[in-house]
């Protein structure tokens, strides 16, 4: 291994040089002398002799100079000569990486925009959700009460400023058909939190932000562009928002898209503002600013103090109470993380095996090549200019390769946000500087990752054999590097087939999963409210039932229900349930899904009723049904109906009495097992509720028929999100289609490259070895043995391979546990199926070049020798 | 008549060098004046072909130098064969061998 030491050359000294060549000349001059000439004339015939000191000092100098401008660009142009030359072998390798890189690049793009990069607001790093938490419960919802905000917001010492906000749809009716929005209702701070202003116009005013001071929204830079084309002199124009008119005060930038994408409007909301008991009535989400320097433990710390203090204060309602603080970027990309990595992990597996195939390509090439070098090696080339050389081959191939791999990257938002549009942060990722730093970065490590074995190994010094003797009488031994080149790519291959194998798996049991209601049929769809009308429950509920009551008088319309949250779609609202016949201290406690319905909702779901009898909506004493892993959960066959349960944080009800037993069904996901409910049953609406309606055909032919028959009864309110209750199921499975989706796509060109590999391995081996072969056909050896013997070459090296990758796949089981339903991540018959499949594309890869084996002329091959 | 230095074949110095230096340490002078006393005058190194051969064949790692005194006690750069320079020698001694016998045969056959 010296080749390294000829590009890093030791240098001689000017002052060596000098000693060196005097010498030569002292000892000429002394020559003179002894031939009986004078000193003085020996010495300047010998300098004469010698010739140009200066001249020979510097092509000595010439000999140490390493020309890395000049070589670098003799070196492209050969490059460009090599390509030039073989255009099939160039255009190979560039299109396997520009399939690699690209597909790698924007995967990092995706991973770039939505992980690593801070969220779009300035010095996002200092932007944390604040919860506040209740230990008796383990609901996700941390909303906070309006009045505790401003207590935090007062109190603390760590953050620059705290801000509330809530979100619900409204109806815009200044043109002919309401249209439905979504507002945030902001408390005051929200714009000095985000540090974003908007242009053109400006933000509320402190007058605007008290109550019954005048109406003001601000609205995004889409519903601009959608509703009024971009139009400069917006400002001062107003908004019919559920009847009443609200003067447009501002644009917020289009980056600004918070808390989603989809809002659409801000108004402000005073602060402190309250519908009901004000220390209990908890509906905002709380963003904090800290302040610059204070990391996320000094906040917790401090608000946690602050909080005691409140506990102390306000006993009744404080005490329990904690906060959480989490940065709001980790809150916001929350589960894509894994998603994300897993799909990363796999691009670069994909490149890998792209770049097994390249340095098994390049291999063959420099093989072929072997020629050429030793002749360049006899013209005094040193090694490491020929390994210069073809790495500058190398590079430039992958270089084109990334170059055409960046519009893959430039596509990737588009593929992301088609295959998965919830994604968060999707409409972030785009083609920037950073990916095309890392897809050049990408090139150079391909580079040295393929082109550094081939080149190392094609200019080892063969040359007096090479030159010797032609390649034509050359019987090949075996190639066990390029054997086991291709063993590795099958390994990689099936690696990524299993993991995609699982997933398909998985998703395919996702898809037979029983949820235990009926969502065939099923119309889902939501109408504009305002959590103020939530107020009057008395004519809440005369709004609720003259709905549901058109609903079912509707032609085709079978049964009508409403539900808070999409059954079988993930939304958990848990709670302590209190039983008032009281329970032991020793036994758990009870803890329970709330799920808000009508008393249709079963009847329209299909769940059939266990025990007892369905809750009643009168006005009397109120009733519920519990689930079957209630029932069985806390009462282990103990009758359960009869019994009064109260919820401890839903502000609805007191005691209410059980008095049925629903079957279980997967109300909170699919993918979730049931978990103990309780049903309250309370045909009340309020913002965000979804009408459920079962429908006799298709249910989206019926959406305008209903559209029509609300719009009679309720003109000013919009109607919005109609789509199949199945929709929902699919939307919810987003996410996992997008990395099964990706994933499978990857496993398959995984397998396609190898496939290749291996093709090409096998052939080359084929042409080398025609003379033996032809020599064995004319001396009598059967086809079908030659057929066999290369059959078996390929396959062994597959077979080898396959077991490798399935012991890489069983190692890396557990990044997949966790994304898998259904189906454990060591499943044999998917592992089996995996590898049959990767056989069986060995066999046919490898059957087409034995059979050429067989085919060789003898005659032909005896002629050319 | 001398062989001028375009006369001799590419590679060729590089070999007489090797074959040389392989007799045991010597500096630039002493090469020079070996091959024109072993050559029978017939070859004449130039000084500016003579000393950049020695530096490339140093730098590719076939000679090894150092400095000493000469037998006149001058400082000189005294050079010797690498065990790398001494296969690199016998791979093209016999090379030369097969070429030269190739070329003498066929003068000899073809006349």
């Amino acid at each position: 291994m010296s080749w390294w030491k000829s590009l890093f050359p030791k240098r001689a000294s000017d002052a060596q040089m000098n000693s060196e060549l005097r010498f030569h000349i002292d000892e000429l001059t002394d020559e003179n002398i002894a031939a009986g000439m004078p000193p003085d004339e020996a010495r300047r015939r010998a300098i004469l002799e010698f010739g140009g000191h200066e001249q020979v000092k510097e092509e000595l100098r010439d000999v140490y100079r390493i020309r890395v401008l000049d070589a670098t660009v003799a070196n492209l142009k050969s490059a460009f000569r090599f390509i030039r030359k073989s255009p099939t072998f160039s255009a190979t390798v560039m299109l396997t990486l520009a399939l690699a890189i690209g597909a790698n690049s924007a995967v990092f793009s995706a991973i770039d925009a939505i992980l690593l990069k801070p969220l779009p607001f300035p010095d996002a790093d200092q932007l944390m959700r604040v919860d506040q938490y209740n230990p008796k419960t383990s609901s996700p919802f941390h909303m906070v009460a309006p009045v505790r905000l401003e207590d935090w917001n007062r109190l603390n010492s760590t953050f620059q400023a705290l801000t509330g906000y809530y979100t619900e749809d409204v109806s815009e009716s200044t043109s002919a058909l309401p249209e439905k929005v979504t507002r945030a209702w902001v408390s005051p701070r929200f714009f000095q939190v985000w540090g974003v202003e908007p242009a053109p116009g400006r933000e509320f005013m402190p007058e605007e932000e008290t109550l019954n001071g005048p109406p003001a929204v601000l609205i995004s830079d889409r519903f601009w562009r959608r509703r009024f084309n971009a139009d400069p002199n917006i400002i001062g124009k107003s908004l019919r928002l559920d009847g009443h008119l609200t003067p447009i005060v501002g644009v917020m930038p289009p980056s600004f898209l918070f808390p989603n994408r989809d809002t659409d409007l801000w108004c402000p909301i005073p602060g402190g503002i309250s519908y009901g008991p004000p220390r209990e009535n908890n509906w905002f989400i709380v963003i904090g600013r800290l302040k610059p320097g204070v990391i996320i433990s000094q906040a917790r710390a401090n608000l946690a103090t602050v909080q005691a203090q409140l506990g102390r204060e306000f006993p009744k309602t404080d005490a329990q109470l904690s906060v959480g603080i989490e940065p709001l970027k980790e809150i916001t990309i929350a589960d894509s993380r894994r998603s994300l990595w897993l799909l990363f992990g796999s691009v670069t597996l994909l490149l890998l095996i792209a770049c097994t195939n390249i340095v098994a390509l390049l291999l063959s090439r420099s093989a072929q090549r072997q020629h050429e070098i030793s002749v360049r090696f006899s013209l005094g080339a040193p090694r490491g200019a020929l390994i210069a050389q073809l790495l500058t081959e190398t590079f430039l191939l992958a270089f084109i390769g990334s170059g055409l791999g960046l519009f893959l990257a430039a596509a990737a938002s588009d593929i992301f946000r088609s295959l998965a549009a919830q994604l968060p942060r999707v409409e972030e990722i785009h083609l920037d500087a950073r990916i095309v730093l890392y897809s050049l970065a990408c090139s150079v490590v391909v580079t040295l990752l393929c082109g550094l074995v081939p080149a190392i190994r094609g200019t080892r010094r063969s040359l007096s054999a090479s030159l010797a003797q032609s390649s034509r009488s050359q019987v090949s031994g075996r190639n066990p590097l390029q054997r086991l080149l291709v063993g590795i790519q099958v390994a990689l291959a099936v690696t990524l087939l299993a993991g995609a194998g699982l997933l398909l798996r998985s998703f395919q049991q996702l898809g037979r999963v029983n949820p235990g209601f009926d969502a065939a049929h099923i119309l889902t769809f939501q109408l504009s409210m305002n959590y103020g009308e939530t107020g009057d429950l008395k004519k809440l509920r005369q709004f609720t039932d003259r709905i549901l009551e058109t609903l079912r008088a509707t032609p085709g319309v079978e049964a009508a229900a409403i539900s808070v949250g999409v059954p079988g779609q993930p939304l958990k609202y848990q709670t302590e349930i209190k039983l008032t016949e009281g329970r032991a201290e020793s036994e758990p406690k009870l803890m329970a899904d709330n799920r808000l319905v009508s008393a249709s909702y079963f009847a329209t779901m299909r769940i059939p009723l266990l025990a007892g009898e369905l809750c009643r909506e009168t006005d009397g004493p109120p009733t519920v049904v519990v689930n079957r892993a209630f029932a069985d959960a806390y009462f282990h066959g103990a009758p359960v109906i009869g019994h009064h349960v109260q919820s401890l944080n839903l502000g609805y009800s007191g005691p209410a009495e059980i008095v049925g037993v629903a079957s279980d069904v997967r109300e909170i996901g699919l993918d979730q097992p049931p978990a103990p409910t309780v049903y309250w049953c309370a045909p009340l609406a309020e913002p965000g509720t979804y009408f459920l309606v079962r429908t006799r055909n298709p249910p989206m032919t019926m959406a305008e028929t209903i559209r029509k028959q609300i719009r009679d009864i309720e003109p000013q309110r919009s109607l919005y999100d109609f789509a199949p209750l199945e929709q929902h199921f699919s939307d919810a499975l987003a996410e996992n289609r997008l990395r099964t989706i990706l994933l499978t796509f990857f496993a398959a060109t995984a397998l396609s490259l190898a496939c290749i590999g291996l093709y090409g391995t096998l052939s080359y081996n084929v042409n080398i070895r025609r003379r033996e072969v032809g020599l064995r056909i004319a001396l009598g050896a059967l086809r079908g043995q030659i057929v066999k013997q290369f059959l078996w070459q390929g396959l062994a090296v597959c077979i080898l391979g396959c077991l490798a990758g399935w012991i890489v796949a069983a190692a890396s089981t557990r990044v997949l546990s966790g994304l898998l339903y259904g189906v454990s991540p060591s499943d044999v018959p998917t592992l089996s199926a995996v590898i049959l499949l990767a056989l069986i594309v060995a066999a046919t890869a490898s059957l087409v070049p034995a059979i050429r084996a067989s085919r060789v002329d003898p005659m032909q091959v005896l002629r050319d020798e | 008549m001398p062989i001028e230095k375009s006369d001799l074949l590419q590679g060729t110095l590089d070999m007489l060098i090797l074959k040389i230096v392989a007799l045991g340490p010597v500096h630039g002078y002493g090469i020079s004046l070996r091959i024109r006393q072993i050559s029978k005058e017939v070859l004449q190194v130039q000084q500016g072909s003579l000393y950049p051969a020695l530096h490339r064949l140093e730098k590719r790692g076939w000679l090894e130098a150092d400095w000493g005194e000469s037998e006149k006690g001058r400082q000189a750069k005294f050079y010797k064969l690498s065990a790398k320079g001494r296969k690199q020698l016998v791979s093209e001694e016999s090379n030369w061998n097969r070429l030269a016998g190739a070329v003498a045969n066929i003068m000899e056959t073809a006349q």
